[in-house]
C-alpha cells in the first residue's frame, strides 16, 4: 500500500495534477459557456475568478502550501454549509412564509388581479381559446350584448375586422388567422387560463369557463405615489403595515411580499401566545427527552459494565458482543422496526406481553416511548464506555479502599464513580447535545406526533428540530421559513453552549484523537 | 487501556484473593450471568422478531411470533422484484429494494472516500504547517460543526434547484448533489480528530522524508496516509454509517422512488403498511442491517479506544 501511494507521487504525482487541473478548467470553460447561454455574466465572473485563483494556488511554486491541502474542502464547505448558513440567518429576519414568498412589486400586481369582481351587471362575452399565429395563446370573445368580436390579450382587447371569425349556434367556431383549441388541449392550458387577464382600462375580461368570459371591475385601486391600496367603495386605505403585507385596520391584504422584519421573529416565540405555547411545550420536551435518554443509558450502561466486568468471568465476550447490537444495527433500521413493534393493533409487543398499551397514540406514552427507543439504542454506547473506563481505573485504589475498610457501595461512590465520571463526563455532555437534535429518533418513531387538534404543526413527541423541520417544509399547514430559521439560531447556541461546555471540561480536541 | 490493564494486574499481585483461583465460581457470579442474559434477551428482542418475521410466510405483523409459523425465503425473494403485492387489496407497491441498496451504497462508499480525503488533507495542513489563520480556520470549522445542518435544508434546497435548473448534472434527484452536499460537511470535526492522529505521528519521519527530496504532496501520500490508515478506516466508516442513516437532506434532495437511499425507500414502504407488509420489510431490513452491523462490529474497538482515550487523557 505505501509503495502504491508513492508511486503516485513523483513524477507520476506532477502529471496526476496537472491532469486534475486541466479537467477542473475545461469543467470551468464549460461551464462558462453554459452560463453565457443563459446570461448569466455575474455567474460567469465568480467561476472565472475562483478557476483562476485554483489554478495559482496549485502551480505558485512557494507560499501556497496549506492553501493546496485545504482548498477541496473549503469550497465544498462554502457553497454546502457557509452559504446555507448565511442565508438561514438572513431568513431569521425576514417574514419569509407563506403568503410572503413574493417581492413588493410582484405582489401589487396580484393584488390588483385579485382584486378584480364581477360588477353588479357585468359585461359577458362568448369565449373560444384559441392560439395566434405564433403560437401565444389568445382569447376570441364576442360581447353577448352587442355582438361584437374581439380578440383579448395579456396587453389589451382588440376588435376582429367583421368576417374574420365564424359564429355558430352561440359558438364562435372558427377565425382566420387563429387555431382553436379544443378538448384536451384546453385541459393542457387550463393552469393558464385561471390566470388570464385582459385588460380593459382599469377593468379586466377573465375566463369563466372553457367557452364564457365576464368582464370584471377591481375592487382596490393602487395610488402608486403613496404607496397604497384605496377601496374604491369607501375609500379605505390599506397601508403598508411594516410587515410585508397592506393593511386596513389590521385586516391584509393577500398576498404579502417578504421583507426584513428584525427581531420581529425572535420576539414573538415571547410575546405572542400561539408561538410561545407551542414553542415552549416542545423546549421542555427537549431537554427531558435528551436528558432522560442519557441519565437512562448511562445508568443501566455503567450497571450492565460493572455487573460483567468481572475478570475471569465466563461468556464476557459473548454477552459484550450481543449487548452491542443495538449500536451496530443502522439506526434507521432500528427505529422503523420498534414502529412496528410498538403499533398499538398488530405491534408485537402488546400482544407478547398481552398488554394493550397506546403506545404511539397517547401523547404520554408516545413520549414514553421515544425514550425508551432512544434509550435502547444508546445504552450499548454508554456499556462499552464504562467498560473501558473502568478498566482504566487503576486496581490499587479499590484495594487500598477495601483495606481501609469501606463497603462496596462506599468504594463505588467515593472511588470508582469520581473517576469514572471524568472519564465519561464530556462524552455524558456529547451524548445529550446529539439526543437535542436527534431527529431521526423522533421522526422515524413518532413523527413527531401524535398531534393535538387546534395547535399548530407541534406534536406531543417532537423535539425542537423536528418542530423547526416541520415549521419550514413538512408541515402541511403552510411553511414558515421565517420562524424556523429563527429557531434555528436558538437550537445553534444551545448547541454551542453544550460542546463549548463538553471541550472545555476536557480539551478533548486539543490532545485526542 | 488494555495494556493498562494488563501491567497493573502484572505489578500488584492479589494479595487477597485466593492466588490460584482462575476464574470466579458460578455461585459468586450467577446473578451477573442474570443480568447478562436479561440484558442480551432486551437487546436481541426486535432483532429476534425481525428475523422470524423475515422467514414467516404470514406477511402481517400480526402473524408474527416467536418462531416463524411456516417457514419460506418467500420474503427474500420477493425483494429482487420491483414491485411488492400488497396481500389485503392485491394492489402493486413499488419497492425496487435493489435499487435503493445499490443507491445507499455508491452514496455511501464515494462519501466516505471523499471525506477521507479531504478531510485528511485539512488535517495534514492545520498538523504540519504553521500559516496565518490556522488556529482560526481551526476554530472556525468547530464553530460551523455546531450549527445543525439539517436545518440549512431549505437553503440547500434551493440551491440545488437553481444550480440544477442550468447544470441538471448536480440538480435536484442526483446522487452526484447529494454527495456534494455530504462531503460540504466532510471537514469539521473530522479534520479536528484527524489532526490529532497525525500529530502523534512523529516529525522526524517527515523530515528525513524531506532530506530525501520528498515534496509536501509525497509526504503525504508516501509516509503520513499509510501510517493514519487506523484513523482514516475510522472516519471512513463513520462516515459511511452518517450517510447510510442520513433521512432528511436525501429526502429534499431525491424525489423519485427508483433514486431513493434506503432510509428513504423503506420509510415510504413501511410508513402506512405495519399491518400488511411487515414480512417483505423485515426481510428488508435484515439484509440491509448485515453489512453494516459487521463493519461496524468489526471498527468498533478503533472508535471506541479513541473515544474514551480522548476522555481519559483530559
Amino acid at each position: 500500500m505505501p509503495r502504491l501511494i508513492s508511486a503516485f507521487s513523483g513524477t507520476a504525482g506532477f502529471v496526476v495534477k496537472i491532469v486534475l487541473l486541466s479537467l477542473m478548467n475545461a469543467l470551468a470553460v464549460w461551464a462558462a459557456y453554459v452560463l453565457a447561454t443563459r446570461h448569466h455574466w455575474t455567474a460567469i465572473a465568480v467561476l472565472a475568478v475562483a478557476a483562476g485563483l485554483i489554478d495559482f494556488l496549485y502551480l505558485a511554486r512557494r507560499g501556497t502550501l496549506p492553501a493546496k491541502f485545504l482548498i477541496p474542502g473549503t469550497v465544498l464547505l462554502a457553497a454546502f454549509v457557509l452559504i446555507p448558513i448565511g442565508y438561514t440567518i438572513d431568513v431569521a429576519f425576514t417574514n419569509y412564509s407563506t403568503g410572503h414568498v413574493l417581492t413588493k412589486t410582484q405582489a401589487i400586481q396580484q393584488i390588483e388581479i385579485t382584486s378584480l369582481q364581477p360588477a353588479a351587471n357585468p359585461i359577458t362575452y362568448t369565449m373560444a381559446v384559441a392560439r395566434d399565429g405564433s403560437g401565444k395563446l389568445v382569447l376570441l370573445l364576442q360581447n353577448d350584448a352587442t355582438k361584437k368580436l374581439y380578440v383579448g390579450t395579456p396587453k389589451g382587447l382588440k376588435p376582429l375586422s367583421p368576417g374574420t371569425a365564424t359564429v355558430s349556434g352561440g359558438q364562435i367556431v372558427s377565425a382566420t388567422g387563429y387555431t382553436l383549441l379544443h378538448g384536451i388541449q384546453l385541459f393542457d392550458v387550463d393552469q393558464q387560463l385561471q390566470s388570464y387577464v385582459v385588460p380593459v382600462g382599469a377593468a379586466g375580461i377573465r375566463p369563466q369557463s372553457s367557452s364564457t368570459a365576464v368582464e370584471l371591475t377591481p375592487t382596490l385601486r393602487y395610488d402608486a405615489k403613496r404607496g397604497v391600496f384605496i377601496r374604491i367603495s369607501d375609500g379605505a386605505v390599506f397601508k403598508d403595515d411594516g410587515n410585508g403585507e397592506f393593511a386596513f385596520q389590521g385586516a391584509p391584504l393577500l398576498p404579502g411580499w417578504k421583507t426584513y422584519v428584525g427581531t420581529k421573529n425572535f420576539s414573538s416565540i415571547i410575546h405572542d401566545p400561539t408561538v410561545r405555547q407551542p414553542f415552549l411545550r416542545v423546549f421542555v420536551w427537549t431537554f427531558v427527552f435528551a436528558g432522560a435518554t442519557v441519565f437512562f443509558s448511562f445508568a443501566i450502561g455503567l450497571f450492565l459494565a460493572i455487573t460483567l466486568d468481572k475478570r475471569g468471568m465466563r461468556f464476557q465476550k459473548l454477552y459484550r458482543s450481543i449487548l452491542i447490537i443495538p449500536w451496530a444495527v443502522p439506526g434507521f433500521l432500528s427505529l422503523l422496526v420498534w414502529a412496528g413493534l410498538l403499533n398499538d393493533q398488530f405491534g408485537v409487543v402488546n400482544r407478547i406481553f398481552h398488554i394493550n398499551v397506546p403506545w404511539l397514540f397517547d401523547a404520554n406514552w408516545a413520549r414514553v416511548s421515544c425514550i425508551l427507543v432512544s434509550t435502547w439504542l444508546t445504552v450499548p454506547f454508554f456499556f462499552v464506555v464504562s467498560m473501558g473506563a473502568l478498566q482504566s481505573i487503576p486496581e490499587e485504589l479499590t484495594e487500598a479502599a477495601r483495606v481501609d475498610g469501606g463497603g462496596p457501595f462506599q468504594i463505588f461512590r467515593r472511588v470508582t464513580l469520581p473517576l469514572l465520571l471524568v472519564a465519561v463526563g464530556p462524552l455524558l455532555i456529547t451524548s445529550f447535545a446529539f439526543n437535542f437534535n436527534n431527529f431521526n429518533n423522533i421522526y422515524l418513531l413518532t413523527r413527531g406526533g401524535p398531534t393535538f387538534t387546534g395547535s399548530g404543526v407541534a406534536g406531543a413527541t417532537d423535539i425542537l428540530i423536528s418542530y423547526t423541520y416541520k415549521l419550514a417544509i413538512a408541515s402541511g399547514l403552510g411553511n414558515d421559513y421565517g420562524l424556523a430559521a429563527a429557531i434555528t439560531i436558538i437550537i445553534f447556541l444551545i448547541t454551542a453552549a453544550l460542546s463549548t461546555a463538553g471541550f472545555a471540561r476536557t480539551r478533548v480536541l486539543e490532545e485526542v484523537v | 487501556m488494555t495494556t493498562i490493564d494488563v501491567t497493573v494486574s502484572a505489578a500488584v499481585p492479589k494479595v487477597l484473593e485466593a492466588p490460584a483461583k482462575k476464574r470466579p465460581k458460578l455461585a459468586e457470579t450467577w446473578w451477573r450471568h442474570v443480568v447478562g442474559i436479561i440484558a442480551c434477551l432486551v437487546a436481541l428482542f426486535p432483532v429476534w422478531f425481525v428475523a422470524s418475521a423475515a422467514f414467516n410466510a404470514d406477511q402481517s405483523v400480526s402473524g408474527t411470533s416467536y418462531l416463524p409459523t411456516r417457514f419460506t425465503l418467500h420474503n427474500f425473494g420477493n425483494l429482487l422484484h420491483n414491485t411488492i403485492i400488497d396481500p389485503s387489496s392485491r394492489s402493486k407497491i413499488d419497492a425496487p429494494f435493489l435499487h435503493w441498496f445499490g443507491n445507499t451504497l455508491i452514496i455511501a462508499v464515494i462519501t466516505a472516500i471523499g471525506t477521507v480525503l479531504i478531510s485528511a488533507m485539512a488535517a495534514y495542513a492545520f498538523s504540519r504547517f504553521r500559516f496565518r489563520g490556522r488556529r482560526m480556520g481551526m476554530l472556525a470549522l468547530l464553530l460551523v460543526q455546531m450549527f445543525p445542518a439539517l436545518l440549512t435544508v431549505v437553503a440547500i434546497y434551493l440551491i440545488i434547484l437553481n444550480v440544477g435548473s442550468i447544470f441538471p448534472q448536480i440538480g435536484l434527484n442526483t446522487y452526484l448533489a447529494l454527495i456534494l452536499i455530504y462531503l460540504g460537511g466532510a471537514m469539521g470535526v473530522n479534520t479536528w480528530l484527524m489532526k490529532g492522529f497525525f500529530d502523534t505521528i512523529p516529525r522526524e519521519l517527515d523530515e528525513s522524508a524531506r532530506v530525501d527530496g520528498a515534496t509536501p504532496a509525497q509526504i503525504f501520500w508516501g509516509v503520513v496516509l499509510p501510517l493514519a490508515l487506523p484513523v482514516l478506516a475510522v472516519i471512513g466508516l463513520w462516515s459511511f454509517i452518517f450517510t447510510l442513516n442520513e433521512f432528511v437532506l436525501a429526502s429534499a434532495i431525491l424525489d423519485t422512488t427508483s433514486h431513493f437511499t434506503l432510509p428513504l425507500g423503506m420509510q415510504g414502504f413501511i410508513q402506512n403498511n405495519y399491518g400488511q407488509l411487515w414480512g417483505p420489510f423485515a426481510a428488508g431490513a435484515l439484509l440491509a442491517a448485515i453489512p453494516a452491523t459487521l463493519l461496524f462490529a468489526w471498527l468498533q474497538r478503533f472508535i471506541v479506544s479513541g473515544l474514551s482515550q480522548g476522555a481519559v487523557k483530559g
